[in-house]
């Protein structure tokens, strides 16, 4: 067993060797970088992240298959549980798959190591997000993803679109991050508290300064919702994920996003649980209700009028923001709430696969030089089959058609919602979901049906970019026969928490 | 004599909604970073006297926290408007819109 071996690392509790391994990955590629900083090592430095991630992957794996125990560490700064193990499982994988798909991004750019150090970086921090258990953690640990993340989107630093991209990103993160801040100091300033056990504890005598705490726990709200690409701080997501590099749009769009939910769930059900908050007029339930339905509602009709690719799936990740919203949304005193949650961090895992698949499959198709509108899309199946059915698989996959994971993610977590009395939301989603097929299907009509303008010329295969997308691809059918434990284990990790 | 919570909480208050001013109307991407600064130091003010006032060192062991990822965030926010600077030759954040909003 990988995790018996490593158990004995001195000062590290094992369930936090996952992020360990993440960050010594990223310190050991910018070590290779000082040694040997000519950039003919892309090989080597690719092979390196893709180890550590998927060495992360493996030792989350077993850690949470061996049914890990909730162990508070670090003066209970950190809860290293089956929540951060599962959430680091998805954040390894789309780690993994994304640096696969950089090999052949980043073949002619320069700052190779600096690249997959500053992915590792972001992955480490996302890690410890999804185990934070006091808000001091949650502020650093998000900062920790979001300041190699606005690096990584203007990381082509000639290029306008990318910098573009790079400084809206960094203008609405740092706006929403500086917000976040302001609301855990009026929290603390209504509960004298940081650790989530201790402001629930704190909550009890702060009757009568509901409205501070109520204000900082609406800008918590804000906080991470940002980090989710939720309604009021969405559109920085669409200007990023275009300007951005494909493989970086694809890790920001589903583990990033991953990570600003694992962080919420943690926040407002470990720190202001459901029966104590509500009663004292701090309704955080009802926020994240009008959140889910206006994001879910937006993000599907913006991205139904789009007609370059990337801004249409940044337009249907906020969509698919709105719908795992639906697992903060639905909670209720007493009610099925590790139900719907656990179902809303299923749906956030199969989304990791197929969202980043298809962030992948743009990443190839500007490889070969194919433009970035959908009509540029025209015929490409004829050219390249095998990547356009794993293209296919993802469409169908997020519109949530039968036969695919995603079917059954959205299945289980409308089905929750029906469960815990929130029928309207399921019926929201619902509908939304139908509306989503519309310009989903058209991705695959521009592909198979439509006859090619441009006679299209490729290159050579770009072998990374292959593997990951048909990486992304066997993810998103294997979770067919494997859903059944996915969600079981996703739903038991979740009524842990409450 | 001892000055009551509240004025704390209206000085922070005031702080962050002049950066939140400063945020909506300034066009040099430097005065934003000012203007973020503001508001993070709003928070700061929170965390000193509230932990002056609850009699435990968490908020100002944090106060540290934030003042250090602040100076972060410039750092990483000054390289992105260097390159700015050098793609849109200026640091005006409305000049930046090869993409619409």
């Amino acid at each position: 067993m990988i995790d018996l071996a490593l158990q004995t690392v001195p000062g590290v509790a094992d369930g936090l060797l996952p992020a360990a391994v993440l960050a010594l990955t990223a310190l050991l590629l910018f070590g290779i970088d000082t040694i040997n900083p000519k950039e003919d090592s892309l090989a080597l430095l690719c092979g390196i992240s893709v180890g550590g991630s998927l060495l992360a992957l493996a030792l989350a794996g077993s850690l949470l298959a061996a049914g890990y125990e909730a162990t508070p560490v670090y003066g209970d700064a950190l809860m290293i549980d089956g929540t951060s193990l599962f959430f680091t499982l998805v954040f390894a994988s789309v780690t993994a798959l994304v640096s696969v798909a950089s090999y052949d991004y980043l073949r002619d750019q320069d700052y190779c190591a600096e690249f997959y150090a500053l992915v590792l970086f972001a992955a480490t921090g996302m890690s410890l997000m999804a185990a934070a258990n006091s808000l001091a953690t949650a502020f650093v640990a998000l900062e920790l993803t979001s300041l190699p993340s606005y690096a990584l989107v203007a990381f082509l630093k000639t290029d306008e679109g990318s910098v573009e991209a790079g400084l809206k990103y960094f203008l609405v993160g740092a706006l929403a991050s500086a917000v976040l801040v302001f609301g855990i100091s009026l929290v603390y300033a209504a509960t004298g508290a940081m650790t989530f056990s201790a402001i629930a504890e704190a909550m009890v005598g702060a009757g009568d300064v509901a409205g501070v705490l109520g204000l900082g726990v609406v800008m918590i709200a804000g906080g991470v919702a940002f980090k989710m690409a939720a309604v009021p701080f969405h559109f920085w997501a669409p200007e990023a994920y275009e300007g951005a590099p494909a493989p970086v749009s694809g890790f920001l769009s589903s583990a990033s996003k991953a990570a600003g939910f694992a962080l919420a769930f943690r926040i407002f059900v470990g720190a202001f649980p459901v029966e104590m908050a509500v009663p004292m007029g701090v309704d955080w339930v009802l926020v994240f209700q009008i959140l889910a339905v206006g994001t879910m509602t937006l993000g599907n009709f913006a991205a139904a009028t789009q007609e370059n690719i990337k801004r249409m799936l940044a337009y249907s990740s906020v969509g698919h923001a709105g719908y795992a919203l639906i697992g903060l949304a639905a909670l209720s005193a007493g009610g099925p709430n590790g139900n719907v949650l656990g179902a809303s961090m299923a749906h956030l895992f199969v989304y990791g696969f197929m969202n980043t698949g298809a962030f992948l499959f743009v990443a190839m198709a500007e490889h070969w030089g194919v433009g970035r509108t959908l009509e540029d899309y025209n015929g490409l199946a004829a050219t390249a089959p095998v990547a356009s059915v794993a293209m296919t698989v993802f469409m169908f996959s997020l519109a949530g058609l039968p036969p695919f994971g995603g079917f059954f993610s959205k299945y289980v977590l409308f089905y929750a919602a029906v469960e815990s009395g929130f029928w309207w939301l399921a019926a929201v989603g619902a509908v939304n979901s139908a509306l989503s097929l519309f310009y989903y299907s058209r991705v695959v009509k521009a592909l198979w049906f439509e006859e090619a303008t441009v006679p299209l010329e490729i290159g050579r295969r770009p072998v990374g970019l292959y593997v990951s997308v048909l990486a992304a691809a066997l993810g998103t059918l294997i979770l067919l026969p494997l859903f059944g434990p996915v969600v079981e284990t996703a739903q038991t990790v979740a009524a842990a928490l409450f | 004599m001892a000055v009551p919570p509240s004025y704390y909480l209206l000085l922070s208050a005031a702080l962050f909604c002049i950066g939140v001013a400063g945020v909506l109307t300034r066009r040099n991407a430097l005065l934003f970073l000012m203007s973020i600064e503001l508001m993070l130091n709003a928070a700061n003010v929170n965390f000193v006297y509230f932990s002056q006032f609850w009699g435990n060192v968490t908020g100002q062991t944090f106060s540290l926290f934030v003042i250090a990822l602040a100076a972060a965030e410039v750092a990483i926010g000054i390289g992105i408007i260097l390159v700015l600077y050098r793609n849109f030759d200026g640091v005006d954040v409305t000049e930046a819109t090869t993409m619409r909003w």
